[in-house]
């Protein structure tokens, strides 16, 4: 298995990071209380959440007033809801906390937020130009403006179909999926080798590469 | 499939769930009682594409950007497994999408070693890319504070005193250790060996409530992605810290491969 090119080894001068202003990236501010005691949590807490978890996490997100533009508008994608587990001494540590990540495509913004959901109240929300993970609503989305679109048609063979759905972004600001939501739909025969890609930019909704598969 | 379950056997006892993105995570797991990882988790891979071609541009940047897909309830295929092996126990769970396919693994052995790896397997789009599994690990070895994060280099241990990145040179202690966590309390230590094929490298950074999970590798376009972007100036002395284990795989039409580290908990007496 020789070595090829890495891009990702240039990133970063050796043990010593490029400094980079740290964004929250949802991390909830620590407010220091109690010492810390890490061997007594609760494993439930860690638990999935239930529908009604979920379903409480996201009205309380949605009532919250600083989220009310993006609920009027109504053009946003929930991405995931998954429980999130804060340690002590944070005094939100032993509460049942549910994280909710949003794309906002009215804004054009990611929403990444901290619902209390013993509270009912959100108690952390960040809104960044951070790209998270499809939806999987974004992935249909991304697959049926794929299917029906006429260049992508002309260009599959007989028998291919579409076989999954990637988050996609472009290397360079030339490529239109640097810096705009994108997915990439893989086409291919089914249980075959992949035959053709197609980026579909999900805000215009539209598809703005066709590449067969072997020159990705 | 969303489940969470507590397996003790085999010395250990650790809980695990499915996540919606980053495959098994394993929680609150504890060596001969006591308290070794709080959090641990593969938040994603992503993968890179070399184009094939012979032309006199064939040395050019890339023209596409990588993608990735989340191992998670929407590409599981069938169960999560436990089963016990001679002198541990192992989850694993199988995860598909289109040509890419993946089997991630938990092995639990009694002696204190930990396999988090992720066998990679399938086709993809063409033969010329590389898979970068990115994994997570929160230890809280006797404690989540006080805490040290070494790296060996140039014949010996070194401690590092601020967050950073640091790639595995080929360079390793007797044992193949290149990284290790050590608690000041107990002088206890978690060890990371890497997969010497893993063309592997570790981000250390403090620890932070709520930084897993981002989501996605990618921040704000122009911006590093996820976990540099996690890395600045804070000190990790002393400190309660997270370690990224990224492996970077390249596909010669030699799959199966199966990355990630060798973890090994020293010094609980």
């Amino acid at each position: 298995m020789p070595a090829k090119t890495v891009a990702a080894k240039a990133k970063l001068p050796k043990g010593k990071a490029k400094p980079t202003p740290k964004r929250t990236n949802g991390k909830v501010q620590a407010k220091r209380g109690a010492p810390a005691d890490v061997a007594l949590a609760d494993p439930a807490l860690f638990d999935p959440l239930t529908p009604g978890e979920t379903a409480d996490a996201l009205r309380t997100l949605i009532e919250d007033k600083r989220m009310s533009s993006m609920a009027k508008v109504g053009r946003y994608r929930v991405i995931c809801t998954e429980p999130l587990v804060v340690k002590p001494p944070h005094s939100l540590a032993g509460h049942r906390l549910a994280r909710v990540v949003a794309y906002d495509y009215s804004s054009d913004r990611a929403v990444d937020a901290t619902i209390d959901l013993d509270a009912g109240i959100v108690v952390h929300l960040e809104l960044s130009k951070g790209q998270p993970m499809l939806s999987r609503e974004e992935e249909a989305i991304a697959m049926s403006i794929a299917v029906s679109d006429d260049h992508v048609r002309t260009k599959l063979q007989m028998g291919d179909g579409p076989q999954t759905v990637l988050h996609y972004w472009g290397r360079t600001p030339s490529d239109i999926a640097y810096a705009r939501r994108s997915a990439a739909v893989v086409f291919g025969r089914e249980a075959g080798h992949a035959t053709l890609v197609a980026v579909v930019d999900l805000i215009d909704q539209q598809v703005t590469q066709v590449v067969p598969a072997e020159m990705w | 499939m969303t489940a969470s379950n507590v397996i003790t056997q085999s010395n250990w006892k650790f809980h695990w769930r499915l996540t919606e993105s980053a495959g098994i995570m394993v929680y609150l797991a504890d060596f001969k009682g006591r308290r070794v990882l709080w959090e641990g988790s593969l938040p994603y891979v992503t993968v890179d594409h070399q184009r094939q071609t012979l032309d006199v541009d064939a040395d050019a940047p890339e023209v596409h950007g990588p993608w990735w897909l989340p191992l998670g309830t929407r590409t599981l295929q069938g169960p999560v497994r436990v089963q016990t092996f001679r002198g541990g126990v192992e989850l694993s769970a199988a995860f598909a999408a289109g040509p890419y396919q993946y089997t991630q693994l938990w092995r639990f052995h009694d002696d204190g070693r930990m396999c988090p790896w992720l066998t990679i397997y399938g086709p993809g789009v063409h033969d010329g890319h590389t898979y970068h599994p990115h994994f997570r690990f929160d230890f809280d070895l006797d404690g989540a504070d006080n805490d040290a994060f070494e790296f060996f280099e140039d014949g010996r241990w070194q401690r590092v005193s601020q967050e950073g990145w640091f790639p595995y040179s080929g360079e390793a202690d007797t044992e193949g250790n290149v990284w290790r966590q050590i608690d000041f309390g107990s002088r206890a230590s978690i060890n990371l060996r890497p997969h010497s094929w893993d063309d592997a490298e570790v981000f250390a950074v403090r620890y932070h409530d709520g930084e897993w999970a981002p989501f996605s590798p990618r921040s704000a376009a122009g911006s590093q992605p996820f976990p540099a972007a996690y890395v600045g100036q804070e000190e990790l002395e002393g400190e309660d810290l997270s370690l990224w284990y990224v492996a970077h795989v390249h596909f010669d039409q030699s799959f199966p491969y199966t990355a990630g580290p060798w973890v090994r908990v020293d010094g609980f007496r």
